[in-house]
């Protein structure tokens, strides 16, 4: 067990973080730290606009960071299950990112 | 044109395709049921009690393949609606559930009849809506209905609160073609490089099993599973959600496997060296202790939902996307190596498992033996309704003895004629989701098997029954008491019955079923048990509520030992195990 980051990009809509959080209760993981923030600047995210074909507009989208200590079988299903959201775009760990549904073998976030 | 909030919302399910909603005004909802008034291109159904609103619209969907629609006023008749919402969820069933909402500005003010809708139901839906303004409507109807029908399905919440659906203040209205949801994107066709590995594997194999579950008949990939097979001639065993998917009279059918599951068929998954697992999660019923699960087996598992694989059990080799395009693509690989599929190697696997059959399968002609020396079998019952309904029926269950004895001895031929509660578990879920399938499908039989602790949980439906003329035919295997509370009863807790009896209390079923205008019959001897279901059977134009009397000391097995037992080890009767 050891600590590990995720990165989720999401839409900004209400309730959409109580549906991050909610999850994390429902599965029986435990957050250790979280932080969110409106994303302002884009630059680092041009590549899931480029995705999606899309240009996203301020106030849109959210930045969630997730600190949470657990295995890797666990933190594989963590990510699956966030990714499963519908508010989710894109989420990340070390190793992997889901962009829109899709797995990718890099963390691009 | 310019709408109301109400009408916007009303013609946006008509736009759907909605024939049914199923619901019960109040406050919140009464715009919304006014609009309802004013149209007639779908129908209200007016249940007792919201549970029965989310259950009938559950039948329907299960036995359609299209969305259940729910209507529901706030406060009590959103919590209502929940546990029938958590019911669709565990089964991955697609429902839309519209809620009202208290106006806009009470919302947080603890108003009359309040509750945090999106907060309660969170945990159980694929995804939620507010409303948030008139203009809006359209577009979150369209996207509830994408997400709940598409993917792995679910239900979905849209919460409406009361002054957006206000009949005075109007809007433009068009119906949007497409719902373009940017973060969400299921998977639908499965790559090649999966394909090609799970056929790899498959033409190897010895000891193969096939095991489907609901996500194959969500998927409507009946056709395609029954293909496979025809390829292959594996052995094939479902999940209780799967029953149905391949014929239960099939050739190679092993029966339903897992917790309450065929002797051949949990031998045959334990000792597999391929399972093939389609649409099926491999949830603890089925599994018993995960880490002793088919100890041999490599596993293929074919899902949409990419959360489901690997969670419990380990897969050496994931299909993801529509089970339905992941089949088709397995077949067509197939088929271009036929030549490489050798059906003698599997020869010995399939004389082992009807040695297996032979001696601890299922004894189907209980219902032979009408002695009335000794008290019905609800498993002669079970088979008695099978017979005389020439397995053709729909046939819903509750949760129970009843329910796992149905699964056991009806078989269903066809999907989605086993409608039943298997995730969550719900009594109370057998009568209302008759309703809804009897309405989608008013020729067809459609029979609810049921006990008297089940039935009772939703026993007020038979009211709605009445009013829009629902012949249902009801058979409640009556064994005075919480059967499968009692059987855990007698097996790990020294026979200590706490709390499944109701003594006395049970009310007079036949009585109560002709109180509402239904027929009832009474059935507590062999003798009459042909007859009275035949009877029942050929009334074609009333519910028949027929209360048969079981033996109160009956046990369901097999039974899978837990904890810490493996798919080998079953008790097979009172005192005998594997």
């Amino acid at each position: 067990m050891i600590q590990r980051k995720l990165t989720l990009v999401m839409e900004n809509k209400p309730g959409a973080l109580a549906r991050v959080v909610g999850l994390f209760h429902q599965r029986g993981y435990n957050i250790d730290s979280l932080h969110v923030d409106p994303i302002e600047d884009f630059e680092p995210f041009r590549f899931i606009e480029d995705e999606l074909g899309i240009k996203f507009q301020v106030g849109e989208v959210s930045r969630l960071t997730i600190r949470t200590t657990v295995g890797d079988k666990l933190m594989r299903q963590i990510l699956r299950q966030i990714n499963k959201l519908i508010e989710v775009i894109a989420v990340s760990d070390d190793e992997s990112t889901y962009l829109k549904g899709v797995l990718r073998n890099e963390n691009l976030l | 044109m310019k709408i109301a909030g109400n009408d916007i919302l009303i013609q946006s399910l008509i736009n759907e395709g909605v024939e049914y909603i199923f619901g019960y005004p109040g406050g919140a909802a009464l715009h919304i049921y006014d609009s309802i008034f004013n149209q007639k291109e779908m129908q209200h159904i007016l249940v007792r009690h919201e549970q029965g609103a989310t259950h009938a619209a559950d039948g329907y969907a299960r036995a359609t393949g299209k969305p259940g629609v729910v209507l529901v006023t706030s406060g009590p008749g959103a919590t209502n609606a929940i546990t029938g919402i958590a019911t669709a969820f565990m089964d991955s069933i697609p429902m839309v559930v519209i809620s009202g909402q208290v106006q806009s500005h009470l919302i947080g003010t603890d108003a009359f009849q309040e509750t945090d809708m999106i907060g309660v139901s969170r945990p159980i839906v694929k995804h939620s809506f507010t409303v948030d303004k008139q203009e809006n409507i359209a577009q979150i109807v369209k996207e509830a209905f994408h997400i709940a029908t598409s993917g792995r399905q679910g239900p979905v919440v849209i919460d409406v609160p009361k002054d957006l659906t206000n009949p005075d203040e109007l809007f433009d209205f068009n119906y949007p073609e497409k719902a373009n949801i940017r973060s969400y994107n299921p998977p639908v066709k499965p790559e090649n490089h999966q394909v090609s590995r799970a056929v790899d594997a498959i033409l190897t194999a010895e000891r193969p099993v096939i095991y489907a579950g609901g996500g194959t008949i969500s998927s409507n990939a009946s056709c395609e599973l029954r293909e496979l097979n025809e390829l292959l001639d594996f052995p094939v065993t479902n999940t209780l959600m799967g029953l149905g998917v391949y014929p239960g009279t099939g050739k190679r059918f092993l029966g339903m496997l897992g917790m309450h599951g065929t002797y051949q068929a949990n031998m045959a998954m334990h000792n597999a060296d391929l399972i093939i697992a389609v649409g099926a999660r491999f949830d603890d019923r089925i599994t018993n202790t995960p880490e002793k699960f088919a100890p041999k087996a490599k596993v293929i598992h074919f899902d949409v939902d990419h959360s489901s694989v690997s969670k419990i059990i380990e897969a050496d080799i994931a299909v993801f996307g529509q089970v339905k395009d992941s089949l088709k693509a397995i077949n067509n690989y197939l088929r271009s190596r036929k030549d490489e599929i050798n059906r003698e190697k599997i020869s010995p696997w399939h004389q082992q498992i009807r040695e297996w059959k032979e001696k601890y399968g299922l004894n189907h002609e209980l219902y032979k033996n009408d002695s009335d020396e000794h008290p019905i079998l609800p498993q002669a019952a079970v088979q008695h309704i099978y017979q005389e309904s020439e397995g053709k029926a729909f046939v819903t269950s509750d949760v129970g003895q009843h329910q796992m004895f149905a699964a056991q001895y009806y078989h269903f031929d066809e999907p989605r004629k086993w409608i039943n509660s298997g995730g969550l578990g719900t009594m109370g879920f057998g009568l209302p989701s008759a309703m809804g399938v009897k309405l989608a499908y008013p020729e067809e039989e459609v029979i609810c098997i049921t006990g008297e602790g089940s039935i009772q949980m939703c026993i007020q439906e038979l009211s709605t029954c009445s009013q829009y003329k629902l012949p249902i035919k009801i058979f409640n295997i009556n064994n005075l008491a919480l059967g499968m509370v009692k059987q855990w009863q007698d097996m790990n807790y020294d026979g200590r019955h706490s709390s499944i009896s109701y003594e006395d209390s049970l009310p007079d079923f036949v009585g109560l079923a002709e109180s509402y205008g239904h027929v009832g019959i009474k059935i507590t001897k062999n003798s009459e048990l042909k007859e009275g279901i035949a009877k029942a059977l050929a009334i074609k134009d009333k519910l028949v509520f027929v209360d048969i009397y079981v033996d109160p000391n009956e046990h369901v097995y097999p039974m899978l030992v837990a904890p810490n037992g493996s798919l080998k080890d079953m008790w097979l009767g009172k005192g005998e195990k594997t």
